[in-house]
């Protein structure tokens, strides 16, 4: 249900903008969030990997109008993301983290918009690419921040 | 399950969505079908997407509205500038002159709420206050000439004393003597020039302003004319002065 809600609020900011923004893909963020906390499970990440998938076609049909762009980025992230944290130790996950989640936040802002940069070009595709990692940027910190909060209460 | 057969289950789960994602890249450009689904998807996020548009809408007829009322307001100005460009062409042309009317237009308005008529030349309270930034002392005008000053202040309104008031006094020069007196009231609507030495050639019609002695009161603020002489004693004559302001007609006042 929070990723439907994340899905439609970045689907109601992008109309709100009217493309005059680039917002950022709270929606794939959500997704690496909740991957970050999940409990190991019978069915592992399986429901983020489809997740992304079906959020990503979505996102296509209603801003690309050819679907595979954001779905085939969604799902590398998520796949990136499920490998680099299934490395670590599960006593790991929870001490000295925060860069290495940082970086996973900033994976998932640079992959996915970037496959319709290269794909489809256009003289302001990459300037518009740029712009986006800028808006993403605080929105990346700000849920760091309430990553390491979550993180903390959870140690306690 | 143990964890190694998550991983394996991941893998595949996510290298099979990998390849339909691509199969969808590659094939979907060149199906008819896609259109039709990207319509139906559009259709369906009306609903969800209706208050962004009116938001958004509705910022776009502001900003229309702001930049028009700029461009309005930037042509006014223009408009002013040519139009006192032609006056002064055509009063160069014609010999007439011109006063500037821009001190009258610096001036702010406040209206009269009350004038008791038990006090009827004492004071009168008007609309604004300290909200409206105004100070005890602050003087006031009607008809370009002065009326009184500020006695007391409120949050919204202040007491103005007249200067038929026989409380008030304030130090005034007549301007073609330069002769210092103190102008005041006697409570009865009438105003008068003290303390003038006597035989000083001060004739009727005489313009009196307020002199440069004080400290709230700026110097040439116009009070009125000279009448007449209505008393000498001690050396010193009083003289009666027709206010500039009409005292009896006043529904705002200036400051």
């Amino acid at each position: 249900m929070l990723l439907v809600i994340l899905w439609l609020i970045q689907d109601f900011f992008t109309v709100l903008c009217g493309g005059s923004m680039q917002i950022p893909g709270l929606f794939i963020m959500g997704i690496i969030y909740k991957i970050l906390f999940a409990d190991d499970n019978a069915d592992g990440n399986l429901w983020a990997i489809w997740s992304a998938f079906a959020g990503g076609i979505l996102w296509d049909l209603r801003w690309i109008g050819i679907p595979g762009f954001f779905t085939l980025g969604n799902v590398i992230v998520v796949l990136i993301v499920i490998q680099i944290w299934g490395a670590l130790p599960p006593h790991g996950r929870k001490t000295g983290t925060g860069f290495l989640v940082f970086v996973l936040f900033e994976l998932s802002q640079l992959v996915p918009p970037l496959l319709p940069v290269l794909i489809l070009g256009g003289d302001s595709g990459w300037s518009l690419y740029l712009l986006r990692q800028a808006y993403a940027f605080p929105i990346v910190l700000l849920t760091i921040y309430f990553y390491l909060k979550n993180l903390n209460k959870l140690n306690l | 399950m143990d964890n190694t057969g998550n991983i394996t289950r991941e893998r595949i789960h996510g290298i099979t969505a990998l390849i339909l994602a691509l199969f969808l890249l590659g094939v979907s450009s060149g199906l008819g079908v896609v259109k039709n689904i990207v319509d139906i998807w559009g259709t369906l996020l009306i609903i969800p997407e209706y208050p962004a548009v009116l938001m958004r809408d509705a910022f776009l007829r502001w900003r229309s509205w702001s930049q028009d009322k700029n461009s309005l307001n930037e042509e006014v100005i223009k408009l002013r500038e040519e139009n006192a460009r032609l006056r002064l062409d055509l009063a160069k042309l014609t010999g007439e002159k011109i006063y500037s009317d821009d001190a009258h237009n610096n001036l702010r308005t406040a209206r009269v709420t009350l004038r008791a008529p038990m006090s009827w030349w004492n004071e009168i309270r008007i609309d604004k206050g300290e909200a409206d930034k105004i100070t005890q002392g602050l003087v006031m005008f009607s008809n370009g000439y002065l009326l009184g000053r500020v006695s007391s202040v409120a949050i919204m309104s202040s007491w103005v004393e007249l200067i038929t008031s026989s409380s008030f006094m304030i130090p005034a020069v007549i301007e073609e003597t330069r002769e210092l007196g103190v102008i005041t009231g006697d409570g009865s609507g009438n105003v008068l020039l003290r303390y003038i030495p006597a035989g000083r050639g001060i004739k009727a019609g005489m313009n009196v302003s307020t002199a440069m002695i004080g400290e709230q009161l700026p110097p040439g603020l116009p009070i009125g004319k000279i009448v007449s002489e209505i008393s000498s004693a001690s050396g010193y004559a009083t003289y009666k002065i027709e206010p500039g302001a009409d005292m009896s007609k006043f529904y705002t006042v200036n400051y």
